[in-house]
């Protein structure tokens, strides 16, 4: 789970100011609805504006998710209420909201991704409300495999921007939309260490590495190597450890990861 | 930190605090408090132990200074009892030095107070159950009981005596070799432990670091050298060698018979023994109410009913920072509140007007967590005595996003693309 200082909900502190080191730049705020015509790849990738707020539901119960707003709907997978590797609630991005004929509150969450010796899921799907949490996340990280940069963003305004490792052309980086599975402290000796933000995208060549999914995680470089702003690694990203160090301590479950 | 010991338990594997139990006769648990390390820890043992009498001085009670051969001073040195040597014959020094009792070079009383310094000496050295200490005693805090060294002791820093209530608290230190402290270094006494009551038997000779403050009655086999400024509650009695004196304060220290327990110190007409209650320069920043008193400085006295009370926190370097900046810079958000103080009965910790512990007991402690923010810390403390009551605040600010909190350690290899 985020800290409430890290995701605003409607009984949230006020906004902290802008952590040491951090650069605001003049972009506008965006309007929701500019995202919602072209989507926040494209908008990344042309330079507009990301949404300043992302609505997310933190899962308190296994649920099941369907094809469509309604009981009878197909199941198209269950999502569990914690996430496998560091054992964290569940928290996915909520892409819209719907009444079904009960009244009952129906909402279009992005799903996580590929489990291993599992029927990869579709990317979005429906849940019930019950037994869940909404909450909302400020933050959004952009990720420009062209240019090998990744872009944080907090309340729609981009805050800084690191060079980044992405994938070669034989592993790439999966372009597409997808969120934060897990934040995860990686032991000293891990390759990755210290950080890394697990994130929904799987990588589309691999369908399984080192006994996972095929991940796609944004990591550090121990024990991995790599020149920043190159294209060599299997589909993850990788920062700088001051890099990854600094969005490990801001970035939680379920902020949205915008790939283009 | 402190331990209570136990018979044949090693401090040296302990590492620092050690105590022993106190002495009711009955299974008492063991505590290993980490301080100095910043951490705290807590080990649970059950020992049985048994009430220390003092070590009887007979004669030699009345002995500030008691030589082998000879006595030595230089400069304006205060002896607070009487003087004496044999069977040697040599007191040299006096005046300039000042003896506010009777010198007894090679008489009679001098050799009946080597004689029973000689059963004292024995008495000391076979006192069990022993726990096993070495090196150094620096930052300890004992509870009464047998303390035993095969080697040399040193002491850097304070050497803390907990009585833990009981004004008849006995402890023995017994030593093989040397005992040495360093300058500035200090023996505490609180919770009514007197300087009486304490036995430092040497299996050769002390030395007293420049102006350091010590507390007890030395017990040596051979030689007891005291440098500049030292203050001595307690007495120097040398079995066979010299006593040397530099400018030094010592005073023969006995018990008080009125003293009840928890009292802070002693009384008898002596100047009363490091009793010890807000020192420590962390307090600084620390706003306190009530009418309690403060405490006094090293060697001070506290009279009977005069409680005392500091806040600080473990680690030291957040109240220390707290203390230098106030809330213009930030502190961790973690932290724990300490209260330490004399004749303290119970403590209530508030986080912003909101309890967050109570204790009744030492160590008055209470874990701290608080979000970002400008938070007040608040200390009730309650005394044993009639002391007001007092609250202890500190006012701190723990700045957003400093913390991983967001990562958690994997449970499962994530196996990541890479």
């Amino acid at each position: 789970m985020t800290r409430p200082d890290e995701r605003e909900g409607g009984h949230g502190p006020p906004s902290p100011p802008l952590p040491a080191g951090w650069r605001m730049t003049s972009l506008p705020i965006a309007v929701a609805g500019l995202l919602l015509l072209g989507g926040p790849a494209d908008a990344a990738a042309a330079g507009a504006a990301i949404a300043p707020r992302q609505e997310l539901v933190a899962l308190f119960a296994d649920r099941p998710a369907r094809e469509l707003p309604a009981s009878t709907s197909r199941i198209v997978t269950r999502v569990s209420d914690t996430r496998p590797i560091t054992g964290a609630r569940t928290t996915l991005p909520v892409l819209a909201r719907t009444l079904d004929a009960g009244g009952r509150l129906w909402l279009k969450v992005r799903l996580p991704g590929r489990a291993l010796a599992r029927r990869p899921p579709p990317a979005t799907g429906w849940i019930r409300s019950a037994r869940t949490l909404r909450e909302t996340t400020r933050w959004h990280i952009v990720i420009d495999t062209h240019r090998r940069r990744l872009a944080v963003f907090r309340d729609g305004i981009r805050l800084a921007g690191y060079r980044a490792i992405v994938g070669k052309p034989s592993t790439p980086t999966p372009p597409g939309n997808y969120f934060i599975e897990e934040n995860v402290h990686l032991y000293s000796a891990q390759a990755g260490a210290p950080f890394a933000l697990a994130t929904s995208a799987r990588s589309s060549v691999l369908q399984e590495f080192a006994g996972g999914p095929g991940q796609i995680a944004i990591h550090g470089r121990a024990h991995l190597g790599g020149t920043l702003g190159t294209a060599v690694s299997h589909g993850c990203i990788r920062l700088g450890k001051a890099a990854i160090t600094r969005l490990a301590a801001r970035i939680g479950p379920g902020v949205p990861v915008t790939i283009s | 930190m402190t331990v209570r010991p136990r018979a044949g338990m090693s401090l040296k594997s302990l590492t620092k605090p050690l105590s022993a139990a106190p002495a009711r006769g009955a299974l008492l648990n063991v505590w290993l408090l980490g301080l100095s390390g910043m951490l705290a820890l807590v080990v649970l043992v059950g020992v049985a132990w048994a009430a220390q009498p003092p070590v009887g001085l007979g004669t030699a009670d009345s002995f500030a200074v008691l030589a082998g051969s000879t006595v030595t001073n230089t400069g304006p040195s205060t002896i607070n009892g009487d003087l004496g040597v044999n069977p040697g014959t040599a007191i040299t020094g006096f005046p300039p030095g000042t003896v506010n009792g009777t010198i007894h070079a090679a008489d009679a009383v001098s050799a009946q107070a080597q004689s029973d310094l000689t059963i004292a000496y024995d008495d000391a050295a076979g006192r069990t159950p022993p726990v096993a200490v070495s090196g150094e005693l620096g930052g300890l805090t004992v509870t009464p009981g047998v303390y035993k060294s095969s080697s040399s002791v040193g002491l850097t820093g304070v050497l803390t005596l907990d009585a833990q209530g009981d004004p008849n608290a006995v402890f023995v230190f017994q030593v093989a070799s040397t005992l040495t402290t360093a300058s500035g270094s200090r023996v505490k006494l609180i919770n009514g432990a007197q300087p009486c009551n304490v036995f430092w038997q040497i299996g050769s000779s002390a030395t007293l670091g420049t102006s350091s403050v010590f507390v007890g009655n030395i017990l040596a086999l051979t030689s007891i050298s005291v440098n500049d400024a030292v203050t001595v509650n307690g007495r120097l009695l040398a079995r066979n060698g010299a006593v040397t004196l530099i400018n030094d304060t010592v005073t023969a220290a006995h018990c008080d018979a009125g003293t009840t327990p928890g009292g802070g110190g002693t009384t008898g007409g002596d100047t009363t023994s490091g009793d010890t209650t807000g020192t420590d320069d962390s307090t600084t920043g620390s706003d306190t109410t009530g009418t309690g008193t403060t405490g006094t400085p090293d060697g001070g006295t506290v009279a009977p009913g005069d409680g005392a009370a500091l806040l600080t926190t473990s680690p030291r370097s957040v109240a220390k920072r707290i203390a230098r900046y106030g809330i213009a810079r930030t502190v961790s958000g973690r932290f724990k509140a300490l209260v330490s103080g004399v004749l303290v009965r119970r403590v209530r910790f508030f986080v912003d007007g909101k309890a967050i512990g109570r204790q009744k007991r030492s160590p008055f402690a209470a874990f701290v967590r608080s979000g970002a923010g400008i938070h007040v810390l608040t200390a009730r403390v309650h005394f044993t005595d009639n002391t007001p009551s007092m609250t202890l605040r500190l006012r701190y600010r723990v700045a957003a996003d400093t913390s991983i909190a967001l990562a958690r350690r994997p449970r499962a290899p994530g196996g990541f693309a890479g």
